[in-house]
Order: structure tokens, then C-alpha cells, then sequence
């Protein structure tokens, strides 16, 4: 029944992102009216498949590279209904769920091919939930983060050639892109250092590996905070550095 | 029983007949009950902007009421016989008119919004008049659902349409809500004056004019409720702008990159926009490879205009459509079809109604 909801929320955001390319193709300056109703579809099906996992495993289910992208690209869309919406992102379609929908796809290849099936903890411990909930929504942040990065630079790129394209009357302004950014990149590390906090009350100790990946990330992120507040590091750098962060976080992903 | 529209709009008459025509806001009532006293005619609204004067009407013989319309229009405005030239719509042609109208793809910047405002307007006037009944309260109705229905599903006002729109939409695009946007003008100019207007129009919080002619920059300062600077001092005031407008007379740029590169050290992230409308042009093009900075000169401006113009009207095909199966959706099939193909199209997809053509049977 996971392999479904799985395969029902891919499709879901598949949807969402043909409807946000097509409407925009059109040249319409609005998303398409279906493209929050199938986000928030698709985030019911994620849903629905973590919990039947969470059930399968009896614990938090990120036991492997497919739960944890798919907890990481729930934690995407969840911000971007809480957050980015506020924060006036709009085009969720063509720049999230691209993302989203390849996550989900590496998720259903790596359940198809090497399932390790249930991994029920030998003794439950409500912090190592807390360290890893908290850490993956703090990823989710940092994902929306470089998808706000990525909007910047398109926006920065369009204004300096002077030829504003489609996408130049879709896009936020970019005042409002680098606010996200900082906003998303804040909220990101006060979720990820919540998490790590919550790994020193683990009963269980987790290996010095993992400490010092997650305090790699950590680091990473509020360096470009301090950059940012007290040496104003420019927008344009702060956002292909909130990018490469990303890229970053997701590659020591398959390490932890 | 049936509704009809006779008027003159900026295609169809000069300003000059349309200035003797225009009713100000307070005399619409008045004219309102002389045009219910007309024989024949039962309901009125009259619209009248600086674009056009319209009188929407209901009336069992439209025809017969339109021709006593336009007599009385012709003798209490002193317009000649024949010397205006009034379209005249009846039925299905007259609400179609309307919703286009409402649209905003009959108006001269084609897809603007002040004229859904406007038709609002005339109609709430209409209804205070008490000069409208079913027909009326149930076509302006329409009209209302019709522009919001074109304007939300279609991209008819995307695109600046002048240089001083192109400013401002750029403006928008960089800084958002231009409310705590600070402005600089450099050379009192014309189109330094426009632009800044529309600046301020759009929330623009404060205006500084610096001008070779101290007394010029002055008076557009107190124009613009702004503050002048002679023009030696303008420099000492670049860190606390966001907005630059450029247009001296100088035969050499004044603005230079250096000169940017050390008001961004103190701008603490925060972009600039610089807009150069001098020709020969006041800020050094290297001035837009700064991180942060954004320069537009006059041309850059017009080939966004022009843009904007080709994008609207490539959308006039939308619109048509949409306000066609509006129509089709209120079971007026007949209707619908005239939505779509549009008699006397011009090129760009405006209509051009020839004046007096023959009517539209309801």
C-alpha cells in the first residue's frame, strides 16, 4: 500500500508541474488554479506513505535513502504551503516541483530495487525522533532556501539583460526573493540546531560521523547568516551560496 | 425589449468633440432623467470618461430610441447634424460593447483597470438616479463578472505599455512595494517629471531633484512635493536613494561606475536602480555590471513599452474567447459567436466599429 501512495503523490506533483509549465507557457501570469490542490494532494499521499512506514518501522521512517528523500521533499512542499506563500513565492510549480518530483522518482527506484524492508529499532527513544524530525524539516527549509536562490538569480539575470522574458512578470520581485531566502535560511538553522541539540540527548550517542556532517551543515548555514548580517553579503552571493549549501546538505544526506 | 449603446470613444472621435461632449460627474443625474423622459427609452446609464461618452439604454424599439438620443445629444451639446459620427449597438452588439469596454480592450492603453472602475462608477450613479431597472441592473451585472473573469484569466494588463510604466512595473519588479522608495531626479526634464509622477503614483515616498538651474529644480521639486539640491551637492545625497532618474542636457555621462561601486559599500545589500532617459546618455554602462544595480536607459525602456504592446494585444484573442463562453455559459449561443469574430477588426485585433453602420438586429 506505501508503493502506491507513493506512486499516487510522484503523479500528483507530476500534474502540478505539467499545469504550472503549460499555464506558464501560455503566458499567464497566475499559476494554475489546480497547482495548490494537487501540492497538497501529493502531500497527503507523502503523508500517507511515511506513516505507513512509520508504522512498518515502529519509529520515524527515515531507515533509507528512499524515506529519507521522501520526509526531505515533504518537508519542501509543507514549507512551501506554511511559509512560502507568505513569503510570496510563487511558481511553485515550475521550480519545486521539479525538484519534488525527482526526489520522488529516485525514492520509487530505490524501494523498487532494494527495499531492506522493516528496521524496528531495538529500543524507542523520543529525542533520536526529535534529532531526525527536526533535522529533515530543517532541510526542507534549506531546500526552499535554494529554490528561493535559484528564482533570485533567474529574476537578477532577466533585470540585468534587459530583456524581461515569461518568467519576468511571474517572479516575485527580487527584494522579496532575498527576504525568503534569509528567512528560510534562518528558520533552517534554528530547526537543524533544535535536531542536533535534541542527538546529544539521545540515549544512544550517535556516531562522531554523523555529529560532525550535521555540524558541517550547521556550520555551513550560519556562516552565510553571519555573512549575511554582518558583512551584507550581496543577495546575488548569498543566494548561489544558499544553492550550493543545499547541494551540499543533500550529499551528506547518503552519509547519515 | 431590448438594450442599445450609442457613443463616441478615442477611435472614433477627436478630442475635440469628445471634450463637448463629456458630462461631468455631477450633471449625470440630470441627464440620466432627461434621457428617461426621451420617448421610448426607460432605463439609462451614462459612462463618460476622458476616452469616451456612452449612454447605455433599455427600450422596446431600440432603434427608434437610439435616433432621439442622438438628437438629443446633438442639440443639448451643440454638436451639428452629422458632426458626430455615433456608434450604435442594440441587443447582443450593445452588451458585447460593454463587456469590452468593461475589459478593458476598448480602451486606449488596451486592458487597463480604471475603466472597470469607471463603468462601476457610472452605474452606481445610474442606480442612485434610479434610471436603471432589470435590463440595466442585470447587463452592468454581467459587465462586472466579465472583467474580472478576462482580467483574472488572462494576461491582458502584463507589460508596460509607456516608458514611464516601464520604469515603474521595473521598479516593482526590484523593489516590490515601492512605499518606502526613496527618488532622485538628476536634470528637471519632462520625462524626468512623468516618470517620477508615476513613481509616486505607485507609492514612491520621497522625491529629491537636483538641476543645473537651481530655480528649475526647485519648482519641480514643490511640483512633486520633494526637496531640491543644487546640483553640486546631488552626490552627497546617493546613499540615501534607491531610485535614480537621469535626464540632463550634459554632452557626457555624470554618473559613473566608481562612483555607484562606493554607495553600494554603504547600501548594505540593498539594489539601486538607476534610469537613464538623457540622450547622449548621463550613467556610464558599466554601472549595470554592478552587483545589485540595475541601469535602463531610454531605449531599453521603449523596447519594453513596445513589448508590452505586442504581448497585450496578442491576448485580445483570449479575451474574446473568454467573454464568448461567458456567453455561451448564459445560453446566448448567438451572442457568443459575435464575441469571437468580431466585425471591423483592425490588424491588432481593436475593434473598429465604423460609426452609424448598420445595427445589430437584437
Amino acid at each position: 500500500m506505501d508503493d502506491l501512495y507513493l506512486i499516487l503523490a510522484t503523479l500528483a506533483f507530476l500534474g502540478g508541474f505539467i499545469l504550472a509549465m503549460t499555464s506558464w507557457r501560455r503566458e499567464g501570469d497566475r499559476p494554475h488554479g489546480l497547482n495548490i490542490p494537487l501540492a497538497i494532494a501529493g502531500l497527503i499521499f507523502q503523508t500517507l506513505f511515511l506513516r505507513e512506514r512509520g508504522e512498518l518501522h515502529g519509529r520515524c521512517p527515515i531507515t533509507n535513502g528512499a524515506e529519507i528523500l521522501v520526509f526531505v521533499s515533504w518537508s519542501i512542499v509543507i514549507m512551501y504551503l506554511v511559509l512560502g506563500r507568505a513569503f510570496r513565492l510563487s511558481l511553485l510549480g515550475v521550480f519545486t516541483m521539479p525538484i519534488i518530483f525527482l526526489f520522488q522518482v529516485f525514492a520509487i527506484t530505490y524501494l523498487a530495487v532494494a527495499d531492506p524492508g522493516a528496521r524496528p529499532p531495538a529500543q524507542l527513544d523520543p529525542w533520536l525522533e526529535l534529532h531526525a524530525a527536526m533535522s529533515l524539516l530543517a532541510y526542507g527549509a534549506f531546500g526552499l532556501a535554494g529554490i528561493a536562490g535559484v528564482m533570485y538569480l533567474v529574476q537578477d539575470r532577466q533585470l540585468k539583460s534587459h530583456k524581461p522574458g515569461r518568467l519576468f512578470y511571474s517572479l516575485p520581485p527580487i527584494r522579496y526573493l532575498s527576504t525568503a531566502l534569509v528567512r528560510l535560511l534562518a528558520i533552517g538553522t534554528v530547526l537543524l540546531s533544535i535536531g542536533i541539540l535534541a542527538a546529544f540527548l539521545m540515549k544512544v550517542q550517535p556516531l562522531p560521523a554523523h555529529l560532525l556532517i550535521s555540524g558541517a551543515v550547521w556550520l555551513a548555514y550560519a556562516a552565510l547568516l553571519v555573512l549575511h548580517t554582518w558583512k551584507h553579503l550581496p543577495p546575488k552571493q548569498l543566494s548561489l551560496s544558499a544553492i550550493g549549501a543545499f547541494a551540499f546538505a543533500l550529499a551528506t544526506l547518503s552519509a547519515l | 425589449m431590448s438594450i442599445f449603446c450609442l457613443g463616441v470613444n478615442h477611435k472614433t472621435a477627436p478630442v475635440e468633440i469628445r471634450e463637448r461632449l463629456a458630462i461631468s460627474e455631477h450633471t449625470v443625474p440630470t441627464h440620466l432623467g432627461e434621457v428617461c423622459r426621451l420617448e421610448e427609452i426607460d432605463e439609462a446609464v451614462i459612462l463618460s470618461t476622458c476616452n469616451r461618452v456612452e449612454i447605455y439604454g433599455g427600450a422596446n424599439n431600440p432603434q427608434f430610441a437610439i435616433e432621439r438620443l442622438a438628437a438629443y445629444l446633438e442639440s443639448h451639446f451643440a454638436v451639428g447634424p452629422g458632426e458626430v459620427e455615433f456608434y450604435r449597438h442594440s441587443g447582443a452588439a450593445a452588451a458585447c460593447h460593454l463587456f469590452e469596454v468593461a475589459s478593458g480592450l476598448d480602451s486606449m492603453v488596451l486592458g487597463e483597470t480604471e475603466i472597470f472602475g469607471q463603468v462601476k462608477k457610472a452605474y452606481a450613479i445610474a442606480q442612485a438616479a434610479g434610471t436603471t431597472a432589470r435590463r440595466m441592473n442585470k447587463l452592468f451585472q454581467q459587465s462586472f463578472s466579465v472583467g474580472k473573469l478576462v482580467r483574472s484569466n488572462s494576461s491582458i494588463q502584463q507589460g508596460s505599455t509607456s516608458v514611464g510604466s516601464a520604469a515603474v512595473d521595473l521598479a516593482e519588479k526590484i523593489f516590490g512595494n515601492l512605499g518606502g522608495c526613496r527618488v532622485m531626479i538628476i536634470g528637471a526634464g519632462e520625462m524626468s517629471r512623468t516618470t517620477a509622477q508615476s513613481l509616486l503614483s505607485r507609492g514612491a515616498r520621497s522625491i529629491i531633484v537636483s538641476n543645473r538651474s537651481y530655480d528649475k529644480a526647485v519648482e519641480l521639486a514643490a511640483e512633486l512635493k520633494g526637496e531640491a539640491v543644487r546640483f553640486d551637492d546631488w552626490e552627497t545625497r546617493l546613499d540615501h536613494v534607491d531610485i535614480i532618474i537621469s535626464s540632463t542636457a550634459a554632452p557626457h555621462t555624470v554618473v559613473h561606475a566608481p562612483m555607484i561601486r562606493r554607495v553600494m559599500e554603504h547600501r548594505r545589500g540593498h539594489s539601486l536602480f538607476l534610469i537613464d532617459i538623457a540622450v547622449p546618455r548621463d550613467i556610464e554602462e558599466e554601472v549595470n555590471e554592478i552587483d545589485n544595480v540595475y541601469l535602463y536607459n531610454i531605449d531599453q525602456l521603449q523596447q519594453i513599452a513596445c513589448e508590452g504592446k505586442t504581448r497585450r494585444e496578442k491576448q485580445i484573442a483570449v479575451c474574446r474567447d473568454l467573454i464568448a463562453a461567458f456567453l455561451r455559459e448564459k445560453g446566448i449561443e448567438a451572442l457568443a459567436g459575435a464575441a469571437q469574430e468580431r466585425p471591423g477588426k483592425d490588424p491588432g485585433g481593436n475593434r473598429s466599429d465604423s460609426p452609424g453602420r448598420p445595427l445589430p438586429q437584437p
